[in-house]
């Protein structure tokens, strides 16, 4: 056994210093295999930092959403559908929320606006999120604004702004606050107001909400409730909150996917480009080979010289593209692929994306690059290492 | 005998519209500890017959036995393994990898077996105090002289310790005060025990004191004239 | 549901596989047809060089398949978080009739393309290459297995409905198909742990005794208590140990030993199992090839060799399987 080892180890140091003889052609082959790595890893990254920072913000979302629905469209839900909802057993609690979105007809962008009463569930989220521990604001008119928001109304604390009620008299409207940069993702393009004001300016009557957050007691009845809620009221459409999350992970899955379809054609290409470098051997490539094999060095040992070979110049791209894609995405804010994962939206958070980088995560980039870089590279490993012998014979 | 050879044929591409005779009905044997001279003029067969008492490969039809083993329809693969334990080759043009140093050069025959850096170093280094080569250990292959190259391509042939020497045209290249060196050497290993084959036409070689024979090659057979 | 990273990673090492295969096959054939040890000619020697090639191509075949069947878990595990009513893994290899044929068609396949690998390591040993036809017709056989798996694997992931929201109706009833109580519900955890270690206990007997004193029958009773092993293995830990790794009596799932929540502890458990069985039943099928010219001594030591390997990774197996249930007995736990 350890004379095995021992052999492979002595096979594994002629591979590096072979490699490190033709260090132009292999650094040129790790340099492209690393780019091509680079751009997978950096997408697969992005992806599943923003499922997972969809995830968690998404965990505080109410267990079931109840929107009210009207030739397929949706509509103001009346506050009296909540009475009926008390009839089911394992609802916690029923709270109605009044948001929607304003379109900024200047700017082109369409802000979400949502009105908060004090004690209902989402309030303690939306208060951790405000900058500089400001307490939350309960006076009218008084608004906590998302960076993406404030920027483009050119708005700081204390300035006041006015939007347009559907009447189009003006509401005037005070910047009490900004959230926080780390939760862009989901407040980059949000307003908070009291519950009163976003009425105002929507005009929806008190007797109505926008739709109603219902908290389940226990998480593994949420279907079972969902459906419950659907034979009750027909009329509406009920959302669940795995669901939504879902949707999140097929969406970005999805734009993952097609993107990584795109880069199959520069996988493609460098595939190419290995079974083209891996085939032509030099003629001291060649005299090389012949040299070791009149020596005592069988087929066999030639082929796991050539495997070694392959090894490290897929580790080494391996490592470098998967670092710079780290990079790419944790301090460069993925800007190469942002328009394709984040969508048309003229407000675009910026991203604060901590990806993590588990075996799972290496196993699938190991599995689209670097085994499909070995499957190309076999044949011609094995046509090296049939060089004959009797080559090295002779002047 | 150490080499014998029984009516040895080799035929490249049988069967085939470029089918080769190289080697025809070949008989001879060498005694251990004995130097033996093959002279002819290329295109003789003379690498051929190399190549079989070097178990590079095997005869088409006849018997070869070298160092005991018979190499009748053997695989590469265990031609490979009793070639790298019996014999050590010198090259025409020594064939060392220049950018590699002379250590590594020499000890080129020991990664396959598993032998470790250590004793890697040492069994080089026996060798290289010998031939004299030894404060050349570190150096590129390609920045010593042809006299130290000489001497590392015997250390390298001798690293294993295999009982046959084979020498392709060894003083091909090298000048007369080389050639002699290197005949040298060859009579020393053969008083320590080594029986050598040498292909040559250079006088120097076929008409040194220590070859014991000279057999003449000519168009696949021997040349008994 | 081919847009997806996994499915795309899934998809193009079977691909790989199934190209590598059919050269290996090319061979397959050449050999079967023209191959004569006796003969010299150029044909003769570029066949043996092709054997090379061939074992290469197994080899690397075998690689790609662990790998396979590993990333076919885990891309299961990361399909249930879009499929309605899959909590895990399991549910997502149920969610279509296709999960569950492709993953016992990926793990057949390690278990086969590594006999191959013995059987080429035993024959390149003999000068005479004795089992090169068999190897061959071996080989063939094995490239519609390959075939099946990437169809198996393929209709699986066309045939996953990611669950969206629709516009209107979005309540969708998912058959509760989470645990793995709907994948295994054979037997009770009070019959199966206590078979399951007498099981083992009687293998590593029988290992012990067929080291001291070699015997064709101990040997072939062996490889199949190994094979009888593997399977009861595989439902105990489904029905009974995972639940004592997850601390929750109702989690059954199979897969889930393999995340990192759970310190990625099936790895090693799976990998001591199927290894250890690889050698048991392996130390028995080359039996044999004892015959054949030049084997006798090879085959002696490779079985001698398996069997001391496997029962190390028996015992491996049983102090994997046995920790979480014994700390939970002893921390005070009903049984």
């Amino acid at each position: 056994m350890n004379a095995i080892i021992e052999k492979q180890c002595n096979i594994l140091d002629y591979a590096l210093s072979s490699l490190w003889r033709r260090r132009l052609k292999n650094g040129g082959i790790v340099v492209v295999f690393a780019a091509v790595i680079f751009l997978v890893a950096s997408f697969q990254l992005v992806t599943s930092a923003l499922t997972e920072s969809a995830g968690r913000v998404l965990a505080a979302a109410p267990e079931i959403t109840l929107q009210r629905m009207s030739a397929g469209r949706q509509e103001a839900i009346p506050l009296a559908h909540a009475d009926r909802l008390r009839e089911i057993f394992g609802i916690r609690a029923v709270v109605p929320r009044v948001w929607g979105y304003y379109f900024d007809e200047v700017r082109g962008a369409n802000y979400t606006v949502l009105g908060v009463a004090p004690g209902m569930p989402q309030a303690e989220g939306l208060s951790n999120a405000v900058a500089n521990e400001t307490p939350w604001p309960t006076g009218a008119g008084q608004v906590v604004v998302g960076r993406a928001a404030a920027a483009a109304l050119e708005l700081q604390p204390g300035k006041l702004f006015s939007f347009f009620r559907p009447d189009l008299s003006l509401k005037p409207l005070e910047v009490a606050a900004i959230f926080r940069s780390e939760t862009e993702l989901v407040t980059a393009d949000l307003i908070a107001m009291p519950i009163a004001d976003a009425r105002d300016l929507f005009g929806i009557p008190a007797t109505h909400a926008t739709d109603l957050c219902i908290y389940v007691a226990n998480p593994a009845e949420i279907a079972t409730i969902a459906g419950k809620i659907a034979k009750i009221l027909p009329d509406t459409r009920v959302l669940t909150r795995p669901q939504i999350q879902k949707t999140y992970q097929v969406v970005f899955g999805w734009r993952s996917g097609f993107a990584s379809v795109c880069l199959l054609a520069a996988l493609a290409a460098f595939a190419i480009l290995a079974w083209d470098k891996a085939s032509g051997l030099s003629p001291e490539e060649r005299r090389e080979i012949a040299i070791l094999k009149i020596l005592g060095w069988e087929t066999s040992d030639v082929l796991g010289l050539r495997f070694w070979e392959g090894i490290v110049v897929a580790g080494l791209a391996f490592l470098l593209g998967t670092t710079l894609a780290y990079g790419h995405v944790v301090f460069g804010e993925a800007a190469l692929f942002k328009p394709v994962l984040m969508g048309w939206s003229v407000l675009q958070p910026t991203l604060h994306l901590a990806p993590q980088v588990t075996l799972k995560e290496v196993l699938l980039l190991l599995a689209v690059t670097v085994l499909p870089y070995l499957a190309v590279t076999v044949i011609p490993a094995w046509r090296a290492a049939s060089v004959p012998a009797e080559s090295a014979l002779g002047g | 005998m150490l080499i014998e050879l029984d009516a040895v044929t080799k035929i490249y591409n049988q069967g085939q519209i470029n089918e080769v005779q190289a080697l025809t009905e070949v008989s001879l044997a060498i005694a251990p500890q004995t130097m033996v001279c093959l002279k002819g003029p290329s295109g003789s067969g003379k690498s051929t017959l190399l190549s079989i008492i070097g178990c590079i490969f095997a005869p088409t039809s006849g018997r070869a036995t070298i160092a005991g083993k018979p190499l009748a329809r053997l695989p590469d693969r265990f031609l490979t393994v009793h070639r790298r334990a019996t014999i050590g080759f010198i090259f025409q043009r020594f064939n060392i990898l220049p950018a590699l140093s002379v250590a590594d050069n020499i000890t080129l025959p020991l990664l396959p077996l598993g032998v470790s850096p250590k004793a890697r170093r040492e069994r080089a280094g026996v060798l290289m105090d010998q031939l004299a080569i030894r404060h050349r250990e570190h150096f590129p292959a390609g920045q010593i002289s042809g006299g130290e190259l000489q001497r590392v391509a015997i250390a390298r042939a001798l690293i294993n310790d295999p009982p046959i020497i084979l020498a392709d045209e060894p003083t091909a290249h090298l000048d007369s005060r080389l050639s002699r060196d290197f005949m040298q050497i060859m009579a020393d290993l053969k008083k320590a025990g080594k029986t050598i084959v040498i292909t040559s036409h250079d006088p120097l070689v076929t008409e040194h004191a220590a070859i014991d024979r000279v057999i003449g090659v000519k168009d696949g057979r021997i040349d008994v004239s | 549901m081919f847009l997806n990273a996994w499915s795309l990673a899934l998809t193009l090492t079977s691909l790989a596989g199934i190209v590598l295969g059919a050269v290996a096959c090319r061979t397959a054939v050449r050999v079967l047809r023209h191959w004569n040890p006796a003969s010299d000619s150029e044909r003769q020697i570029r066949l043996e060089g092709e054997i090379w090639l061939s074992s290469t191509l197994v080899a690397y075949g075998l690689g790609f398949q662990i790998v396979s069947l590993v990333l076919f878990v885990l891309a299961a595990d990361e399909f249930c978080k879009v499929i309605v009513g899959a909590m895990c893994a399991t549910g997502a290899l149920l969610a279509n009739g296709f999960g569950l044929p492709a993953l016992l068609v990926k793990m057949a396949g390690v278990f086969l393309y590594g006999f191959w690998l013995v059987l080429h390591q035993l024959d390149i040993r003999s000068e005479s290459y004795p089992l090169v036809r068999l190897k061959y017709l071996y080989l063939l056989t094995l490239y519609p297995l390959m075939a099946t798996d990437f169809a198996l694997q393929t209709l699986y992931i066309a045939g996953l409905k990611p669950d969206i929201i629709t516009s209107c109706c979005a309540v969708v009833f998912g058959a509760a198909t989470a645990d793995g109580a709907n994948l295994l519900n054979i037997a009770s955890a009070e019959f199966l742990l206590p078979l399951h270690y007498l099981t083992m206990a009687l293998l590593a007997g029988v290992g012990g005794v067929l080291l001291r004193r070699r015997q064709r029958w101990l040997q072939a009773l062996y490889a199949a208590g190994w094979a009888w092993f593997f399977g009861l293995a595989l439902v105990a830990i489904t029905m009974a140990i995972s639940s004592y790794i997850y601390a929750m009596p109702y989690h059954h799932c199979p897969f889930c030993i393999l995340k990192p929540e759970y310190h990625s502890i099936g790895f090693a458990i799976y990998g001591a199992l199927i290894v250890g069985a690889f050698l048991g039943i392996s130390a028995a099928l080359v039996e044999p090839c004892r015959r054949r010219v030049g084997l006798e001594g090879v085959v002696a030591i490779y079985q001698r060799r398996a069997v001391q390997l496997s029962l190390g990774l028996l015992f491996l197996f049983a102090l994997l399987t046995s920790y979480h249930y014994l700390r939970y007995m002893l921390l005070g736990g009903e049984g």
